[in-house]
């Protein structure tokens, strides 16, 4: 027994215990840092390159690009795809090709770039439009025809033609955060990973790269403050590495793998709570058009028959997500309630045989990710069991996006590919990719099929609601009918909070950071 | 002592020239487009060819090997393509943060295995050696991104005792080591079985030396003998394991730098290599395998320094 615990406390033990007490201070610093509120920390899927809103790369840099150039509008949070105004006074459509804006008379730039003006507007709208530019976000401003400035805070959006994603897919996001004309221009033009002259309702105060990025709030920014006094983005690839991270204490929000959704909400974390958000993403089993094996049209409606889409999702996703019926997830206009194809594989046989394809073999590439790969192995089951060998092809992100392309040597060769995009709350952000420009670029199925594309074209200048509905469900008719595409499902987004969080989310769970705020 | 000096140095410089040529083979034979990779679905085609004429892809392989070949010599490893920040820089921000977890893990396996090694030889035959030989294999045996895992359950999730994810607070040294301790940990302990068993071994043969019989003889005691004339020479074949060592726990800080979402050069080759960021992979690879190749060089000078029989067989 220790002389401490006889009660024989000597000097050398004194230090001793002074020591042990040291260090355990150090091993909780964490549980300090929970217990002040005014420190949000999150978790971000990767780390921040590119903090210009004509040339970002990734989601999270979208986030902190709203948060630190004020944009004309953002995302509204809640279950409906609304927005909301942030840097103009007043913004409304005057007709199908006018949009007038009044910036608020008080947002200035940090670093002494002054007040934000109508020029800042021009400026950055058209620096996004321009093609000589070669922002590969030029597609959300392709119908501007130019920015008219009225006065020091007033102007004109003019447009080439009506473009009815503008309000959901253009205005709320990054294409209209406000960047200062002096500020990039005394740079060069391009803002790298260190962002000028913020004006947002937080500033970045920090990154230390693949660590951590801080957002504070700004001070002078004089209007609805952002709910935290700072925001704490933890770059974090692995969203395993981050429901533990955020069970030990080290979080206050992630997102979640949809494969722990269901042990999560099971079981939640003390003092946690778990959300459930529909996702927009679509994920699919696509068929080369183009390729010898699969070119008869009775092989590829095989397939589709052949796949019993409920098991394929209820084992890849352990039962958390539904059923999707196409590319255009419910709550958009076009969304479906059914495809034109059953799962029967006695249906399957029947075509495989009129097609004297028994018997035969495909490739199916997949992404090296847990769950495509437990879907293309029900895929690979389901195929057996009609009498087709399926062999499945793990590839890396970096070989998988590629895989496709017609600057490659493989595009021809595919067969199989299960893919997942992600989308924007328009249905148009789903359909361009299908187009017959597409084929060879992310059109891998190589479906071309101009119908598909008039109706395309239409959908993007219709705003009747009952219109479009019905002009995106006849596209993906047509898209059923080629026999290219198996669609399997919309996923859903998991997230996981502590319970004294208020997090400011879109309808499909990505976040709004100025408006998360304790609860 | 300096011509093996000049002739350890001029060995060492031929491995990076032979290292940097495989690596540049290796990379331009990863099937995938970089610019496409990193240029996402929004690019045009015209936006990817301009980024690969800004990687240089687009020239001749040779003159690309020829550009990379002495840009590394003259220490430019040119720009990170998207951020257009210069890899020396992103590689040498990164460094630090692995050579603490190697160094912590270094630091677990001697601290634990030579005593453990030490331990297991005095105590020749008995249940401590058995038992001492039983864990060395085991920790050996088990993989470091499963020592990783379960070490963040048990002491983060559930226990709450240490952090599980980040490096800690930059200017905050104590913060810094408290997310130094499972990291490290989960790279170290497998090295903790070697160090043990090579320590046990190289002792049980020392202590059956003459000079030890003669030091027992004038009745030295025994802590004396194992530790200071014992170890003093069995410890010689550790610092060359070490020199091994530090390769090997190069690559399981990979795993622990994405487990315990730690930065570091491990993590930055991993993501590099996803994106096939090109300059970032050859960038951190080629410092890495520098060092590698320096510490290396450094093991090989301290048991020069220590036996001067290695001196002259070289």
């Amino acid at each position: 027994m220790s002389s401490i615990f006889k009660g024989d406390v000597s000097r050398r033990s004194v230090l001793a215990g002074a020591g042990a007490l040291g260090a355990a201070s150090l091993a909780f610093p964490h549980m300090a840092v929970s217990a002040d509120g005014s420190v949000l920390t999150i978790r971000s899927y990767s780390d921040l390159q590119v903090l210009d809103p004509a040339f970002w790369l990734a989601l999270p840099e979208a986030d902190i690009m709203r948060s630190i150039y004020a944009p004309l509008v953002s995302n509204q949070q809640g279950d409906e795809w609304n927005w909301r105004p942030i840097a103009v006074e007043n913004i409304e459509q005057l007709d199908d090709l006018t949009i007038a804006f009044k910036l608020r008379d008080n947002i200035g730039f940090t670093d002494g770039f002054g007040q934000m003006t109508a020029d800042d507007v021009k400026f950055s709208i058209e620096r996004i439009a321009d093609p000589a530019n070669e922002s590969p976000y030029a597609g959300d401003w392709s119908a501007l025809k130019e920015v008219e400035v009225k006065d020091n805070l007033s102007g004109l959006i003019h447009l080439k033609n009506k473009f009815v994603p503008l309000w959901t897919t253009t205005l709320p996001t990054p294409a209209s955060c406000i960047v200062s004309r002096k500020a990039v221009e005394e740079i060069g033009g391009k803002i790298g990973s260190e962002p000028v002259a913020q004006s947002g309702q937080y500033i970045l105060t920090e990154w230390v790269p693949k660590q951590k990025t801080v957002l504070k709030r700004n001070p002078d920014w004089a209007y609805e403050p952002g709910g935290y006094e700072e925001i704490h983005i933890l770059p974090i690839e692995d969203p395993s590495t981050a429901e533990l991270g955020f069970e030990a204490g080290d979080l206050d929000y992630t997102w979640t793998s949809v494969s722990s959704l269901p042990r999560l909400k099971e079981n939640p974390p003390a003092g946690s709570v778990v959300e459930e958000k529909p996702s927009l993403a679509y994920v699919w089993l696509g068929m080369n058009h183009d390729n010898e094996a699969l070119k008869d049209v009775r092989i590829r409606r095989a397939i589709q028959h052949a796949i019993d889409r409920q098991t394929v999702v209820d084992a890849a996703y352990f039962g958390a997500a539904a059923v999707g019926n196409g590319i255009i997830a419910p709550g958009l206009p076009g969304s479906r309630d059914s495809v034109t194809y059953d799962y029967d594989p006695d249906k399957a046989r029947e075509l495989l045989a009129e097609a004297g394809a028994e018997g035969m073999t495909v490739t199916l590439d997949i992404l090296n990710q847990s769950e495509r790969l437990t879907a293309a192995q029900v895929i690979q089951a389901n195929l057996a069991d009609v009498g087709i060998t399926c062999e499945i092809k793990q590839n890396d992100s970096g070989t998988f996006w590629t895989l496709g392309s017609k600057d490659g040597d493989y595009f021809m060769n595919l067969q199989l590919v299960l893919s997942r995009f992600s989308m924007n709350p328009d249905p148009s952000w789903a359909t361009v990719w299908f187009t017959p420009e597409q084929v060879g670029v992310w059109n891998w199925e190589r479906f071309n099929n101009e119908e598909y594309k008039a109706l395309h074209e239409e959908g993007l200048v219709e705003s009747d609601p009952a219109k479009r509905d019905e002009i995106y469900k006849k596209m993906q008719g047509l898209m059923d009918e080629s026999g290219c595409y198996v669609f399997l499902t919309h996923e859903v987004v998991g997230l996981i909070h502590k319970d004294t969080v208020n997090p400011g989310l879109k309808p499909n769970g990505e976040p709004l950071l100025p408006l998360f705020k304790p609860a | 002592m300096l011509s093996y000096f000049i002739k350890r140095l001029g060995l060492a410089a031929a491995i990076v020239s032979v290292a940097m040529f495989l690596l540049f083979c290796m990379i331009y034979l990863i099937p995938g487009d970089p610019a496409s990779v990193a240029l996402g679905p929004r690019a045009t085609e015209e936006m990817r060819a301009a980024l690969r004429e800004k990687m240089g892809l687009n020239q001749p392989v040779l003159v690309q090997f020829w550009n990379f070949y002495i840009g590394a010599w003259t220490g430019d490893l040119g720009d990170e393509v998207l951020s257009g920040r210069p890899v020396t820089t992103v590689v040498l921000e990164q460094l630090p943060y692995t050579l603490a977890l190697i160094v912590g893990g270094i630091t677990w396996s001697v601290a634990l295995g030579i005593p453990l090694g030490c331990w297991a030889a005095v105590s020749r035959g008995s249940w401590a050696d058995r038992v001492v030989g039983i864990l060395s294999v085991a920790v050996i045996a088990v993989p470091s991104f499963v020592i990783a895992i379960y070490a963040l359950l048990i002491f983060a999730v559930e226990l709450r005792w240490l952090p599980a994810i980040g490096a800690g607070e930059p200017g905050n040294l104590g913060d810094q080591l408290t997310h130094l301790i499972l990291p490290s940990l989960a790279v170290g302990l497998g090295w903790v079985g070697y160090i043990a068993r090579m320590v046990r071994a190289s002792m049980l043969e020392v202590l059956e030396a003459s000079h030890i019989r003669t030091a027992r003889a004038f009745g030295l005691p025994d802590r004396t003998i194992t530790y200071r004339y014992a170890l003093s020479i069995a410890i010689l074949p550790t610092v060359t394991l070490l020199g091994v060592g530090i390769g090997q726990m190069l690559s399981s800080a990979v795993f622990a730098e994405i487990v315990f979402a730690r930065p570091g050069v491990g993590k930055l080759v991993y993501d590099a290599i996803l994106t096939r960021n090109f300059p970032i992979v050859t960038g951190t690879v080629l410092i890495t395998t520098v060092l590698f190749v320096l510490l290396n060089l450094l093991a090989d000078l301290i048991i020069g320094a220590l036996d001067p029989r290695v001196r002259s067989s070289f």
